[in-house]
């Protein structure tokens, strides 16, 4: 009698803490939230990707037609301002919020590409590294190493200058310069969870090489992976700015942010605004993300948990 | 130890400071110029170099030539030689030296005799014979001497006396006597050589100048400064300022605030954005001239389509060259329709030039056979000159216009050295390029960009090789007589603008902001800055 009833208060108790236990994703979301940064940058990059897909239909003008009788025009608030171009117009007479709203594609487009082709070699080559050890694993960190022992931009540069300047090669570069961080996050990762009790307990009870890899061992791995795609993000359309910077990104007339801040520097003393708000977009842009990014850690990472 | 540092650093700290505070006082003495230069001269001996910042920093500072240009025009004046004469034929000059010019000294060299004829020999000898024993020093390589095919003119250089010299040429050459009066040919000391050479250290004379010309050399620090002072026995008479120091600054936004500021009182290549603040400024006076220069856009004439002359002309008419003044140049610049500017003598005012018409363009265009269109490039260089501020710019308003009429561009722009080799090559469809002149001849636009030989070589970028235009530029060449020349050369550029090799795009405006205090400052149509005979008040 006691013992059934020990038993049935014990179930009970089971019950309730599973009641209480929320889902993981809820779970997620109620420490994600208690970051207000990070939920102002979810946000802002919400809004973001909503710009970048109704691009053309909420530019007032073809971002690419130049007004030749509008050149340098100012702000609509300021004095010569026309109402027809909120944010002015840059040296040859385009739209500069039309050439904004259009860049954020372009930016947002860098990150997305350049992070995902990151993630998928990154990701898999870490795998391989974390899981099979010894000469595989030699041979891809050693690899990592030389990669970065070249600074990031340097690096970016070189690829660019053999692959030939353009937006594409630029994503290209940048996914390649990232690389080496994908692939020591995830062999980290991998080979911390490798040595636990599930992994040899799947062993045990047959499960294949690709399996343990990729349902079994990955999964638990993702956190960190997940927090660095998105600093990732910023930090690509970061460098994507400086190759355009550097006449090696996107190429005329492309409205990508870095390449309308290159091409506007002449100005900073005379028209403000052609070097302001790609800067301005540029920052929010890259601000939003790394909030972003923190924002998981801190909801991801068990660790910081208290 | 970190103390012992931090006392070092307080101390040097101090010891600048106080050097600072006591310059105005020791410049209350001596006048000082300070002129914010673009960058680090390659070098001081002109004749291995071709930029215009080394020959600001040699050439115009220190060395004299034979022949001069007045300062602040294109005229030739006489300078180390008194006078010359040309025989008829026009294969020998001979020229007589002026006597008792003095040579610079420094601490490694006093000149123990007067410039004489040694010095031209050696100086003109040291780049045309292999066998001298400077020809291979520092290097070796004089790009200007070999550019304007000096090697197979010169035959011989003679000394006659002391004070007289005679080139012997295999061929007559009009514009000679320019291009004797251009940097390359500087005058350098042939004792200085000597003793350098028995020395063991023939490549100091590259490196520490001696000349006979304004100012001498005191001190060179890479990225920061070089120091002049006046070679007091000039024989033009002393310069009236003391010291002349260049304070080396490559971002105009800091040459501007430094001008503002009273830290320099001359600066070059002003951003033609900031045009407008200088003007308005009480203390800085906005000098402008006339550039010696062309900005153009040539097509690969040996690529189709533009093989076809209707294409060429149609896409001239495409280009709305007002727009391009006006948001490139910002007002800095003037339509050009020759290849030749305003400037110099021979210019056809009476050529018309192709007029913005984009329906015309659009009708020769359907007549040559590409009513649809077709896809190209242009090639925009990736830096900023004189003649084309921002080819990026340029670039993209001709790549509208030309969308306009139908033809797709891709705008291609390579590393500044990459992009002058590729287009030497001819790999362009067109490309954005221009000269500015280095001897105020015409030949020097004509030949050197439209002929046929250049055509071959490369450094015409239309790889345009048009007989009748050719047999004109040769025959002005063979002739010493201006009013026949200017007649030839009046014709070939009506040939140029028919056949449409280039888009001649525009000639800029040459700006000089200078302090207000700085007097009788002359702007140098070849783009140089010359320090002699300028003057600045306390």
């Amino acid at each position: 009698m006691t013992v059934t009833d020990q038993e049935q208060a014990e179930q009970t108790a089971q019950a309730t803490t599973e009641i209480e236990q929320p889902s993981p994703l809820r779970q997620f979301w109620s420490s994600f939230r208690e970051n207000h940064g990070a939920v102002v940058g979810l946000f802002t990059i919400i809004i973001m990707i909503g710009i970048a897909f109704s691009a053309d239909l909420i530019a007032p003008h073809d971002p690419n037609q130049q007004y030749r009788d509008f050149l340098l025009i100012p702000p609509m608030w300021q004095d010569g301002g026309n109402s027809q171009f909120i944010f002015g117009t840059d040296p040859i007479g385009r739209d500069m919020l039309s050439r904004l709203i259009h860049g954020s594609r372009f930016s947002l487009m860098i990150g997305a590409i350049s992070v995902t082709l990151a993630l998928f070699f990154g990701v898999t080559l870490g795998l391989a590294a974390g899981f099979f050890r010894g000469w595989v694993d030699n041979l891809i960190m050693r690899t990592v190493d030389i990669v970065m022992a070249f600074p990031a931009l340097l690096l970016a540069l070189a690829v660019v200058a053999i692959l030939g300047p353009s937006l594409m090669n630029a994503t290209i570069a940048i996914a390649i310069v990232a690389l080496p961080q994908y692939i020591r996050i995830t062999r980290a990762a991998v080979m911390g969870e490798a040595a636990r009790d599930y992994v040899t307990a799947s062993k045990t009870a047959g499960a294949n090489t690709l399996r343990l890899m990729f349902i079994t061992i990955l999964p638990n791995a993702m956190a960190p992976i997940i927090v660095q795609a998105t600093l990732g993000f910023s930090s690509a359309i970061l460098d994507a700015a400086a190759l355009g910077f550097l006449g090696l990104g996107a190429q005329p007339p492309t409205p990508e942010w870095g390449t309308m801040l290159a091409t506007a520097r002449e100005f900073i003393r005379r028209a403000w605004w052609v070097m302001t708000f790609p800067g301005m977009a540029i920052l929010i842009t890259v601000l939003a993300f790394n909030l972003m990014g923190d924002g998981l850690r801190d909801a991801l990472d068990p660790r910081l948990k208290e | 130890m970190k103390n012992a540092k931090l006392c070092i650093l307080t101390s040097l700290a101090v010891a600048v400071t106080a050097g600072m505070a006591a310059l105005p006082t020791s410049s209350a003495a001596a006048k000082t110029l300070v002129y914010c230069s673009e960058a680090n001269p390659e070098g001081f001996n002109p004749s291995l170099f071709t930029a215009g910042t080394t020959f600001d920093a040699s050439s115009r500072q220190i060395y004299n030539r034979l022949v001069e240009f007045d300062r602040g025009t294109t005229n030739i004046v006489p300078a180390l030689a008194d006078s010359w004469e040309v025989s008829n034929n026009g294969t020998t000059y001979t020229f007589n030296l002026r006597s008792g010019i003095k040579w610079q000294s420094n601490d490694r060299f006093t000149p123990s005799r007067d410039f004489n004829a040694d010095d031209i020999i050696f100086s003109f000898d040291r780049q045309r014979v292999d066998s001298h024993p400077f020809f291979n020093v520092s290097g070796g390589t004089y790009e200007y001497f070999q550019g304007m095919d000096m090697p197979s003119l010169i035959e011989s250089v003679e000394k006659i006396d002391d004070l007289t010299v005679r080139f012997n040429l295999t061929r007559p050459e009009a514009p000679f006597i320019a291009n004797l009066a251009m940097d390359f040919a500087s005058i350098m000391s042939s004792e200085y050589a000597d003793q350098m050479l028995a020395a063991g250290t023939p490549e100091i004379i590259d490196q520490e100048p001696i000349g006979t010309g304004p100012f001498r050399l005191v001190d060179f620090q890479p990225d920061a400064v070089i120091r002049y002072a006046a070679h007091e026995d000039y024989f033009r008479g002393k310069a009236p300022i003391d010291d002349l120091i260049f304070s080396i600054t490559p971002d105009s936004s800091v040459r501007f605030a430094k001008l503002q500021a009273g830290e320099c009182d001359v600066m070059p290549f002003p951003n033609p954005a900031d045009l407008d603040a200088m003007r308005a400024d009480p203390n800085i006076n906005l000098l402008e001239a006339e550039g010696l220069n062309t900005g153009y856009l040539a097509f690969n004439t040996e690529r189709a389509p533009f093989t076809d002359v209707r294409v060429r002309q149609a896409l001239s008419m495409a280009i709305n060259k007002q727009a391009i003044i006006d948001a490139v140049f910002q007002g800095s610049g003037v339509i050009a329709k020759n290849p030749i500017p305003p400037t110099i003598w021979s210019y056809n005012d009476a050529v018309e030039d192709y007029a913005f018409d984009p329906d015309a363009a659009r009708a020769l265009l359907a007549e040559a056979g590409f009513a649809d269109g077709f896809s190209t490039n242009v090639w925009a260089m990736p830096v900023q000159r004189p003649y084309n501020p921002n080819a990026a710019r340029m670039a993209e308003l001709i790549q509208a216009d030309w969308a306009d009429v139908g033809v797709t561009a891709e705008i291609v722009s390579f590393e500044w050295g990459e992009y002058l080799r590729r287009s030497k090559d001819g790999e362009h469809d067109t490309v954005l390029l221009g000269w500015t002149g280095d001897n105020g001849d015409p030949d020097n636009f004509l030949a050197v960009l439209l002929g046929c030989s250049a055509a071959q070589d490369g450094t015409n970028r239309a790889r345009w090789c048009h007989q009748p235009f050719e047999d004109l530029i040769q025959a002005a060449k063979r002739t010493a007589d201006v009013a026949e020349r200017t007649s030839l050369y009046e014709q070939a550029q009506v040939i140029s603008k028919e056949e449409a090799p280039w888009v001649t795009i525009a000639h800029s405006r040459v700006f000089e902001p200078i302090s207000s205090r700085v007097s009788d400052f002359r702007i140098d149509p070849f783009g140089g800055h010359v320090f002699y005979g300028v003057d600045i008040q306390e």
